[in-house]
């Protein structure tokens, strides 16, 4: 009834022509986008250019002799290539665990009754309005003899209540008659959950793997925390010690004078914004649609 | 479990009352078993912590560890409330994270209006890719970009001098830190932050459209007396859940944006718990007090927020 509705209006408003007020609406939403893709271009056509034309035009649009040196220097140098090894690692080992600790849970909790599940859940959710921080969290993974192993930031990484909620909803949506009859049949509830419930879930399984993916690839704060040797660093966290960290070593240095010499040029620290970008940009298509998805179904529902 | 069939304080009750829930326990044995890898994470980094927070009320001595460290009541409590740098901090936090509030929160709602009052259904979606593709990045990504454009010999500056304006210290000044945050905010979770408003207008019955248009309604007067009304349902919950982070949010695009010559201004209480804890004395105990009570904060922040947000009819943080 209202999708019919909706495309009577469609087919209404694209048969009337375009009056002031859209010409209005469709300059400032494109300058709007300008604003944001802009940026992206200048950054991705310095990282381009040699660092003498940037330096005689800022608002490069367009190198006029586009150049790969600034990447050649970047890998040269090393850093970027041992972040990117880092955070692959971490991604190969705190996918799989990410998984299974939120898809064991989330199934354990969809189950309709056991004693218990009560105060056990409310236990789980107590967790997201609460926390100890980050203080007596370093002094627990101090203890547990993981300070300065990658471990550390695999771990704290691996779960989330939100997503597991995420995931217990979806599955308390499947039909309860599958699992019974299969429980019927013997099969215990790890069998049930590997060969009935996973195979329907495929839709939930990759948006919380996307979600744990781009939490595992954006994440930083963790290993500056835990991690103390520069070669065990994440890609994130080399990017900060290329452009953030650099920034203020130079701002310093402006006052010192102009003369300090910097390890990186600027074509350099944006080559090395582009090869972090370059994986989110690979996987937006498939990020806009799952996130958009998890945020409507999450957020405003859970 | 069917209590009621027991005689309540007869011993031989009671006891069959364990026996029963034991039994029942025991049925759904499976069913913890599926629980116990969750519940291991939740104990050793979220409860072990939890439990660390009383090093609050201790006075952190390396030797003795968490557990083992002398209690000195509300000692490190007095220390902290009477650090001016602590003050000014959470002064700090909830200044910037209120003006934040304020100007940035309209922003995807005016988007979301625009993009549905836009008829290109093509290049609605080709702008919705623009708007949402920054909130994918780290905020270390974005810094990277913001650095770079915002630079003195940046990209936004000679865009300025070309046109003969004065230039902007959009990164180094103290004076233009907190609008330069609020800027950067806007740029990255604007269109985000639309596509919860988007789906509430496309939640709106059409006929309402049909009816303002019987009446002779112009599309200004649609967009105000049909589409807004119907979405402050959303927004007002929406503003509500961002009331819950004024304590915490934030830190990810300030420590990343600070510098040298910003560093008083950009010291926020998070930015503050890291440097005492990790870059100036380690105190963990004094630390520890400041941890607590930032949890502290959050927590009551965030109820109130759940309990306005279920008064004002909405589902709340959690159903």
């Amino acid at each position: 009834m209202s999708t019919l509705a909706r495309k009577t209006k469609k087919a209404k408003v694209g048969t009337s022509r375009m009056g002031l007020m859209d010409y209005i609406i469709f300059v400032i939403l494109t300058l709007g986008a300008l604003s944001i893709l802009v940026p992206f271009w200048n950054v991705i056509m310095i990282s381009f250019a040699t660092q003498k034309e940037y330096a005689a035009n800022p608002l490069l649009m367009w190198p006029k002799d586009p150049t790969l040196a600034s990447y050649k220097a970047l890998f040269a140098d090393g850093s970027i290539g041992t972040g990117y090894w880092n955070t692959l690692k971490l991604m190969a080992a705190g996918l799989p665990l990410s998984l299974f600790l939120t898809v064991s849970m989330a199934y354990g909790l969809s189950r309709p009754k056991f004693p218990g599940k009560k105060p056990i859940f409310f236990l789980i959710l107590f967790t997201m309005i609460f926390n100890g921080g980050i203080v007596p969290l370093y002094l627990v993974m101090r203890d547990l003899h993981l300070t300065g192993s990658l471990w550390a930031v695999i771990l704290t990484g691996s779960f989330s209540v939100f997503n597991m909620i995420l995931m217990m909803n979806y599955f308390q949506g499947l039909p309860e008659s599958l699992m019974e009859s299969a429980r019927l049949d013997g099969a215990g509830e790890w069998r049930i959950l590997a060969s009935i419930v996973l195979p329907l879930a495929a839709p939930i399984m990759a948006t919380i793997a996307l979600f744990y993916g781009v939490a595992f690839w954006n994440s930083w704060y963790d290993a500056m925390i835990f991690l103390r040797k520069a070669d065990q660093l994440p890609l994130q966290n080399v990017l900060r010690a290329i452009i953030v960290e650099s920034q203020t070593n130079a701002s310093n240095a402006t006052s010192v004078g102009q003369g300090v010499a910097q390890s990186f040029s600027t074509g350099m620290k944006m080559a090395a914004v582009f090869v972090t970008m370059v994986p989110i940009m690979a996987f937006f298509p498939l990020l806009q649609k799952h996130f958009a998805k998890g945020v409507l179904t999450g957020a405003i529902k859970t | 479990m069917k209590p009621a069939a027991i005689s309540p304080g007869s011993s031989k009750g009671e006891q069959s009352k364990f026996k029963r829930l034991f039994v029942e326990i025991w049925k759904y044995r499976m069913t913890y078993t599926l629980l116990i890898p969750g519940l291991i994470w939740l104990i050793l980094f979220s409860y072990l912590p939890m439990g660390g927070l009383s090093l609050a009320f201790k006075h952190y001595r390396a030797s003795d560890g968490i557990w083992g460290s002398e209690w000195t009541g509300l000692e490190n409590f007095m220390y902290v409330f009477r650090d001016p740098a602590f003050i000014d901090a959470v002064w700090r936090t909830l200044y910037v994270n209120i003006i934040k509030l304020f100007i940035t929160f309209p922003f995807p709602i005016l988007l979301a209006l625009l993009l549905n009052e836009l008829r290109m259904r093509r290049y609605k979606k080709v702008l919705q890719t623009a708007f949402t593709f920054p909130h994918f990045l780290s905020w270390i990504i974005v810094s990277g970009i913001i650095i770079n454009v915002l630079a003195y010999d940046g990209f936004v500056n000679s865009l300025l001098a070309l046109l003969g304006l004065p230039t902007i210290n959009f990164l180094g000044s103290e004076q233009n830190f907190y609008p330069m945050i609020i800027l950067t905010d806007i740029w990255k979770s604007t269109g985000w932050g639309a596509i919860v408003f988007l789906a509430a207008i496309s939640g709106i019955d059409q006929e309402q459209y049909e009816a303002a248009q019987i009446d002779g309604a112009t599309r200004m007067q649609q967009m105000f007396r049909v589409t807004l009304p119907n979405i402050m349902p959303t927004v007002t919950i929406m503003f509500i859940l961002s009331v819950g982070g004024l304590m915490s949010s934030g830190f990810d695009q300030i420590f990343n944006l600070a510098n040298a010559a910003t560093q008083n201004v950009s010291q926020v209480l998070d930015v503050y718990i890291y440097r005492i804890t990790f870059q100036s004395s380690t105190d963990f105990g004094f630390s520890t007090a400041v941890s607590l009570f930032r949890s502290l904060v959050n927590m009551i922040l965030l109820l109130l927020a759940d309990r306005a947000a279920k008064w004002m009819g909405g589902d709340g943080l959690f159903r």
